[in-house]
């Protein structure tokens, strides 16, 4: 969860990149890696296997806006999207403040992105979590490849819960919708530290 | 298993500074960083300023949530403590409470003993400094209003 330290005058928040193994959730960060400057980042570590398929984490600190004072800072995770890491997975999505579901849009991958969807659901679960509590988006990846289903497609199997989220089509390899995505989530996560929830935890 | 938002004041700040000052004149370690479970770096003393010490609480935590995984595996609660060995340097993780880790760096210069036995109290007293913290409500001045439009702006403009 968020950590607001007053004496350096920071908040911190970790965003996790969730989805089935291929869909594009390291694309992601290498992306963003590329594309800020070092002043707006750290340098990005992937726990990789020899085939670079991610085996524990992708991890990339960036550096965002100065609120109220506060310089805010994301902590950006993918976890390893193959059915057989789930341990690692949970561990990866401990203490998550917002979290983004990449898909792969391609039809043959729907039913490995339902089936780790309803993974993402069962792993928030065992942290007494749901989607409905953590500010969360979907990206629709792989939109540049053949054999696409269409977003409507995809929001009516992936985007069916009481509150829709808002989601993107991107090509991660090339950039686009990276940064749409990881505005929108930051900024979700960021919104859930002000006003609402404030008033709540006061009145409790 | 959920874990609490940390808010950590000025005077917070400090009483940490304080313990994990002593215990590194104690135990004669060089570096000492006190992370959260979820990788987040809540504090630094000694000469951490030159780390990496985000990219090393990130691993850290990790490293110390799988070891836990494993103890579980065994029917072990957590192994409370972890250490590496290196030629010069070498890294001691240990439990403060079930949201935080306390991570120590040495080098020959001290012992793995004399940094277990500080380890231990700087842990119960930096514990209860945060458990006071986690425990005080969220400070409001700055957080009762909601975002304003200029503040909801995209932090990052992408490479046109």
């Amino acid at each position: 969860m968020s950590v607001i330290n007053y004496a350096n005058r920071v908040i911190d928040f970790k965003i996790v990149y969730y989805g089935p193994g291929m869909a594009g959730k390291t694309a992601n960060l290498q992306y963003i890696h590329r594309c800020l400057p070092n002043a707006n980042r750290g340098n990005m570590i992937s726990l990789a296997t020899g085939d670079d398929r991610t085996i524990y984490f992708d991890f990339l600190p960036v550096s965002a806006l100065t609120v109220r004072g506060f310089q805010t800072r994301f902590q950006l995770y993918t976890v390893p999207g193959q059915v057989q890491y789930n341990a690692t997975r949970r561990l990866v999505l401990r203490g998550a403040d917002g979290l983004v579901f990449v898909a792969d849009s391609q039809f043959e991958r729907l039913r490995e992105n339902v089936e780790s969807l309803r993974n993402l659901e069962m792993n928030l679960r065992e942290y007494d979590s749901t989607l409905d509590e953590i500010p969360y988006v979907l990206q629709y990846n792989k939109r540049d490849l053949p054999n696409l289903a269409p977003v409507t497609y995809l929001e009516f199997v992936l985007n069916r819960r009481a509150t829709r989220v808002p989601s993107f089509e991107a090509s991660a390899l090339e950039g686009k919708g990276v940064f749409d995505t990881l505005n929108t989530v930051s900024r979700m996560a960021l919104a859930s530290e002000f006003g609402k929830r404030e008033r709540r935890d006061e009145a409790s | 298993m959920k874990l609490r938002n940390t808010v950590i004041r000025e005077q917070d700040a400090a009483r940490i500074h304080e313990v994990l000052r002593r215990f590194l004149g104690e135990s004669g370690t060089a570096e000492v960083l006190l992370i959260d479970r979820a990788g987040q770096l809540l504090a630094m003393d000694g000469a951490a300023q030159a780390l990496d010490a985000v990219s090393i609480s990130a691993l850290a935590a990790a490293a110390f949530s799988s070891t836990a995984a494993m103890a579980q595996l065994l029917g072990e609660p957590e192994f409370s403590v972890l250490f590496h060995e290196g030629t010069k340097r070498s890294i001691h993780v240990s439990t403060v409470d079930g949201d935080t880790i306390l991570l120590a760096i040495f080098d020959e210069r001290t012992t793995l003993g004399m940094v277990r036995l500080f380890a231990g109290e700087a842990s119960r007293a930096v514990g209860a400094v945060l458990g006071e913290a986690r425990g005080r409500p969220k400070p409001a001045a700055e957080f009762a209003a909601p975002l304003s439009e200029s503040e909801s702006r995209p932090a990052w403009t992408p490479p046109s």
